[in-house]
């Protein structure tokens, strides 16, 4: 059955079944991802992959269900599963489906030559991420695990208001591990690049980066424990953004799980804190001219100059406290139901170059890698302590490199504490919901060492 | 279904150019979650969803190819694709496929499927009225019931083909404790391989939403933990995630088979305590990460991974065994047909030992009892590990003297398997999801109490 057919009938199906109004939303894509190690292809995976959700209004709740296939048995199960949904809800919130608007951004993430970038060219990438890493320094093992990936990818919303809107990006992009080994010690170090413009594709910056990160692994020592000055280098404070992004969602201030609720007006980080939602940046696989919920987006200031201006909104969650949604419904998959998240969220940037941040720094730590995201942070609380790897700096320079250590803090306490913004801003890692940020001078961090 | 004369077709497309082997994984899964917030549900999901993934090998090479159409054309095409990235020869390569039957060692008797909605809601609304009941201190209370039960068939180009059907359900409860503008949580996720069922069986609502408000009003009133290298005793349960994470990811053949693993080369040696037996089961009935067979059709396993110190196996997948030289092990999982099978763990866990676990914090002077554990991560390159401590307590002379938040246990896999000191008795299994290369799966964690003799503590 041809697409528009199929939710012609869907749409008919579920008027028969009781529902005012409905909505599809679809998600349709490909991928691409091949990783070389030590010359040879490892992995190589291709796909094409699409999904529905289905959704709509009856006796004034919403019901979801969503399905891969989209054939006659599909229409039967969608609508009988969400009507058997929708009774089970409870909660007595206001639902809404959006009518759709006259205007749309421009938003330009989508590349025609991402799409014609040959299987062969992408493992040729591959190859030389590896090659170029591993030949970078005589202590750095011939092997590097090194991937490409792509992806092009499709989504529409449907509704029975009118809403018809749709948006197509794409994206390629690659990552390279190498390991350096001396003395009967190993450490690894890791980049990654991505972007939508094949010819801007530097391998070789990424490489270099990666392989410096390892063979600088090696000589790590441990940092007496205490609190540091520390410098947050930009793809770590990314995400330390990304991490607590959740405090900024009305959905989950209302539910009481964020402690930013009711603080609009009120300073909730230092001065020189300014927090933006850009889902227009281009190239960015994150931006969009409508959210989840088909609503236009808009670039709008969460944080400005350290003062909280709104939360981020979606139409029920605007509804509940009286205010406009700020664009920022999200569905994290087709499957999914809507939420509320940024799409480009970032610290704006100041002039200041990273060598000036080392030097106000002074005497610290440079920190570059953070792990254990997902088990040592916590949103509700803002508590962090997390492994730690960096440099140590003395007079504004490089002295020495460190692992071995944790950092801990709060997220609350760190906005506020935050001393100077650098000038490098940087969005790391490609994703649904993107984050970025420049480097961040903290004036005590706490740091457990040896 | 996939039917076995579509399989032998796509099988046969798969291997045209010249891939020695190929395989097709076929699964239909249907999912359900509620989701309960404010004391009121909120969110009701119901999902599809089915696929196929093909994977063709030439020699080590292998290519994986995945999609959503299930027809003889789309399979085929999908089986072309891969074939044409494999290898550009040409050979004719007729499939015979036998059916087999695998062996269901995980009853199920009530399809989460069949379970009213009402009784569902039942369930999360008796966790969510027992947390609250706890302590006026409880703010919120979120609790999701989730469960899927997947039909998947496995075909490949030495003959096999074999369906297996797998269930599971779970519930998870999150407390969130306020008071001085401060807020801490707790959560508590018992799940198991089973279906609705478990509530009558292994898991009672109530006191799940009890434990996860418990140790949220406990952590709101615990100060900072102290950083430092301490003495640390490590409870029964999801206490198991230090082995998970510190040594049970570098046992798996996609670390051991690139070298990229402390413990590569060094079967028979003695790698940790002579206290320590580490095992691997993906046999235990009805266990969350338990299986039937792998995701390349292979018999579940129990597999002994060190035995009194000694490094005695790894987890070997198809492809990883063939650059190891090794047999399978029975290992093989992936989160769904989007990904390619790799070796990954089932029921991890440390085997009882001798010790008792009243004597172990008696005899350990100053250090820290980890009561609950968070999750965590590890380079299995380095081995270097970090997971968080969800509920601690500061011990002092041999006494629990106050519970600490923020506590975070760091260190490498291969020094701290040497230093443990006790193992006691009672074995407790912990759920969780487990992310890596091939997706999120279900796997229990799992020991009894253990003690560790010095251990980067990180707090602050």
């Amino acid at each position: 059955m041809e697409r528009r057919e199929f939710y012609q009938k869907l749409f008919e199906r579920a008027k028969e079944a009781g529902f005012s109004a409905c909505e599809v939303y679809y998600a349709a894509g490909s991928s691409f991802s091949a990783t070389v190690f030590g010359g040879e292809i490892t992995d190589y995976s291709a796909a094409d992959a699409r999904g529905l959700g289905f959704r709509g209004l009856i006796d004034g709740k919403m019901g979801y269900a969503s399905s891969q296939a989209l054939d006659d048995e599909a229409i039967e199960l969608l609508v009988e599963g969400a009507r058997e949904n929708a009774a089970l809800i409870e909660c007595a919130d206001e639902q809404f489906l959006f009518a759709g608007a006259k205007h749309y951004a421009e938003v330009d993430n989508f590349n025609p030559e991402v799409d014609t970038v040959s299987v062969a060219e992408k493992l040729e990438l591959c190859r030389s991420l590896e090659t170029l890493a591993a030949r970078a320094d005589a202590r750095l093992r011939p092997e590097a695990e090194s991937t490409v990936f792509s992806e092009s990818d499709n989504v529409e919303i449907v509704n029975t208001l009118g809403l018809d809107v749709h948006h197509h990006f794409n994206l390629i992009g690659g990552a390279v591990q190498p390991v350096a080994n001396e003395n009967g010690r190993a450490s690894s170090g890791y980049a990654l690049f991505y972007g939508n413009d094949p010819a801007k594709i530097d391998a070789e910056k990424t490489a270099l980066e990666a392989a410096k990160e390892a063979v600088d692994g090696l000589s790590a020592e441990s940092v007496p424990s205490g609190a540091y000055r520390v410098l947050l280098r930009n793809d770590v404070a990314a995400q330390m953004l990304g991490t607590f992004a959740g405090v900024f969602s009305a959905d989950l201030a209302q539910k009481g799980l964020s402690l930013l609720r009711g603080r609009e007006g009120e300073r909730v980080a230092a001065e020189c804190v300014t927090i933006i939602d850009d889902p227009h940046l281009p190239g960015q696989p994150s931006s969009t001219p409508f959210d989840g919920e088909g609503v236009p987006t808009f670039r709008k200031e969460i944080v400005s100059a350290g003062v909280l201006k709104t939360l981020l909104h979606n139409l029920k969650t605007a509804k509940k406290q009286g205010v406009s949604t700020t664009a920022n419904a999200v569905r994290a998959g087709y499957s999914s139901p809507v939420g509320v998240a940024p799409a480009n969220l970032f610290i704006q940037p100041s002039n200041l170059g990273f060598d000036d941040m080392l030097d106000v720094l002074g005497d610290g730590l440079l920190i570059t890698d953070l792990q254990g995201w997902h088990a040592g942070a916590d949103v509700v609380s803002g508590d962090f302590s997390l492994p730690a790897r960096g440099y140590r700096i003395e007079g504004g320079r490089i002295t020495g490199s460190v692992n071995q250590i944790t950092l801990a803090g709060n997220f609350f306490s760190l906005l506020k504490d935050i001393e100077a913004v650098g000038g490098d801003l940087k969005f790391p890692v490609p994703s649904a919901v993107a984050f970025g940020s420049p480097s961040l001078l903290l004036p005590a961090l706490s740091v457990a060492g040896k | 279904m996939l039917s076995r004369t579509i399989a032998e077709q796509a099988l046969a497309a798969a291997l045209r150019t010249g891939g020695d082997f190929a395989e097709i994984f076929f699964e239909d899964t249907r999912s359900s979650s509620l989701a309960l917030n404010a004391a009121a549900i909120e969110t009701a999901l119901t999902s599809r969803a089915a696929g196929a993934g093909i994977r063709v090998y030439k020699g080590l090479s292998s290519v994986y190819v995945h999609t959503n159409d299930l027809s003889l054309t789309g399979l085929v095409s999908a089986a072309q694709k891969a074939a044409d990235a494999i290898g550009s020869a040409q050979q004719t390569v007729n499939i015979h496929l036998t059916g087999a039957i695998a062996r269901n060692i995980h009853a199920v008797s009530q399809l989460p499927m069949d379970v009213p909605g009402a009784r569902r809601a039942q369930v999360i609304k008796a966790a969510d009225a027992a947390a609250r009941a706890v302590s006026g201190e409880i703010s919120q209370v979120t609790a999701r019931l989730i469960d899927w039960e997947t039909d998947v068939v496995i075909a490949n180009s030495e003959g096999l083909f074999i369906p297996d059907r797998r269930v599971y359900t779970r519930l998870s409860v999150t407390a969130v404790a306020s008071g001085n503008g401060e807020n801490q949580t707790g959560s508590y996720n018992p799940g198991a391989m089973m279906g609705f069922e478990l509530f009558d069986t292994r898991v009672d609502p109530e006191d799940v939403g009890c434990r996860a408000a418990k140790q949220a009003v406990t952590m709101l009133h615990a100060e900072p933990c102290p950083a430092g290298v301490m003495c640390v005793a490590i409870d029964k349960g999801f206490g198991g995630v230090i082995f998970h994470e510190a040594c049970g990811h570098s046992l798996e053949a996609t670390s051991v088979a690139f070298g990229n693993s402390e413990f590569a080369g060094k079967l028979g040696e003695q790698i940790a305590s002579p206290i320590v037996t580490a095992i691997d089961d993906g046999t235990m009935p009805n266990e969350w990460g338990s299986i039937n067979i792998d995701d390349e059709g292979n018999p579940t396993t129990r597999l002994v991974l060190i035995e009194n110190g000694v490094l005695k196996n790894y987890m070997v997948d198809r492809l990883n065994g063939r650059r190891m030289n090794m047999p399978v092990t029975g290992s093989a999982r992936r989160q769904n047909y989007a990904f390619a099978p790799t070796s990954r763990m089932r029921n991890t866990f440390i085997a009882p030992g001798n010790d008792d676990e009243a004597e172990i914090i008696a005899s350990m002077g100053d250090g820290l009892y980890a009561k609950a554990m968070g999750g965590g991560s590890v380079n299995p390159i380095t081995g270097e590990f970090n997971f968080a401590v969800s509920e601690g307590y500061l011990v002092k002379g041999g006494k629990i003297d106050r519970p600490v938040r923020g506590a975070t246990l760091i260190g490498k896999g291969a020094d701290i398997l040497k230093k443990i000191d006790r193992v006691c008795k009672v074995l407790e299994l912990g759920q969780g999801m487990c992310g890596s290369a091939s997706g999120s799966i279900p796997v229990n964690v799992g020991q009894p109490m253990i003690r560790v003799t010095d251990i980067t503590v990180g707090g602050r």
